[in-house]
């Protein structure tokens, strides 16, 4: 591969980067070549040290989505992130998969647990209406006490799925400092 | 090297090599594939993302002979992060040492 190719290919691979930094990118690697053709090196050879293009993009790539994901929590952006750092390499997506399990298992079991006991007003109120199980004034009140719990918890679950979001996305920048992408054969 | 090992000695490598002196990407790369086996292709991206975390600054500056290239600078937050970096680094090599001399003894 030469210089050329390196460049066109490694272009391409970062399309859905921004413009600017997507030319301050290439802008680094042509940087890389020029000095390396002065010392004598050929564009092959600088081309061969440098490595696939293909790996040094998904490390781009890798950054760039945990980066938006961490300006913008939207689901969206939380999947590319999570994708992407998957992508670097085979064995991620085992590491990758226990702490994002557990994750997702307490936002929506908290989520579902919140609903459900502000819900219970209603249900007791069914209860009422249908007679499917001997009413009693005092179901009606202890639904409004879970309602009330439910309610709280809805507020707890706000901060506790934003600090939960944040702390995936400070595990996924250590993940991608940490997993391979930097390495020879890798 | 285990290659797992090595992304993350990366690090520690380019903080104390710009803790020298500024220095451009070129120059890092040399100096530390001149030492280690790297791909010498994901230096770039280490010094975007360390960027990004405001461990450097850059700067553009004229060169005697072609373009200006782009020079690296430490900040305190770098500092930092260095030396929080080398204090894992040695205690974690003493310990690697140490096993290796107690294991040298029994044989």
């Amino acid at each position: 591969m030469n210089k050329d190719q390196f460049l066109q290919k490694l272009d391409t691979l970062i399309k859905v980067l921004p413009p600017d930094e997507r030319q301050d990118i290439l802008q680094d690697y042509k940087e890389y070549f020029l000095l390396g053709t002065e010392a004598g090196k050929t564009e092959e050879q600088i081309a061969s040290s440098l490595g696939s293009p293909n790996q040094i993009a998904k490390d781009l790539l890798a950054s760039y989505h945990v980066d938006q994901a961490a300006n913008k929590a939207t689901s969206r952006n939380i999947m590319r992130a999570l994708w992407s750092v998957i992508g670097l390499s085979f064995l991620n997506f085992f590491i990758i998969l226990g702490p994002v399990i557990v994750l997702f298992g307490i936002v929506f079991s908290g989520w579902l647990l919140s609903f459900v006991l502000c819900i219970t007003p209603l249900l007791a109120l069914i209860n009422l209406v249908s007679e499917l199980a001997p009413f009693q004034t005092f179901d009606l009140f202890i639904s409004f006490i879970l309602c009330g719990l439910g309610l709280f918890m809805i507020i707890a679950m706000v901060y506790t799925t934003r600090k939960l979001f944040s702390l995936l996305i400070r595990y996924l920048r250590f993940n991608i400092s940490f997993i391979k992408g930097g390495v020879k054969n890798a | 090297m285990n290659i797992q090992f090595k992304k993350g000695i990366l690090e520690l490598c380019v903080l104390v090599l710009l803790n020298q002196k500024d220095r451009y990407g070129y120059e890092l790369v040399q100096m530390i594939s001149d030492q280690i086996q790297i791909s010498e292709g994901s230096v770039y991206p280490l010094l975007r993302r360390l960027t990004k975390e405001s461990y450097f600054t850059t700067y553009l500056k004229e060169s005697n002979e072609g373009p200006p290239r782009k020079y690296y600078q430490l900040t305190s937050l770098g500092k930092e992060r260095l030396e929080a970096l080398t204090a894992e680094w040695t205690q974690f090599s003493q310990g690697v040492n140490q096993i290796l001399k107690e294991g040298g003894n029994n044989e």
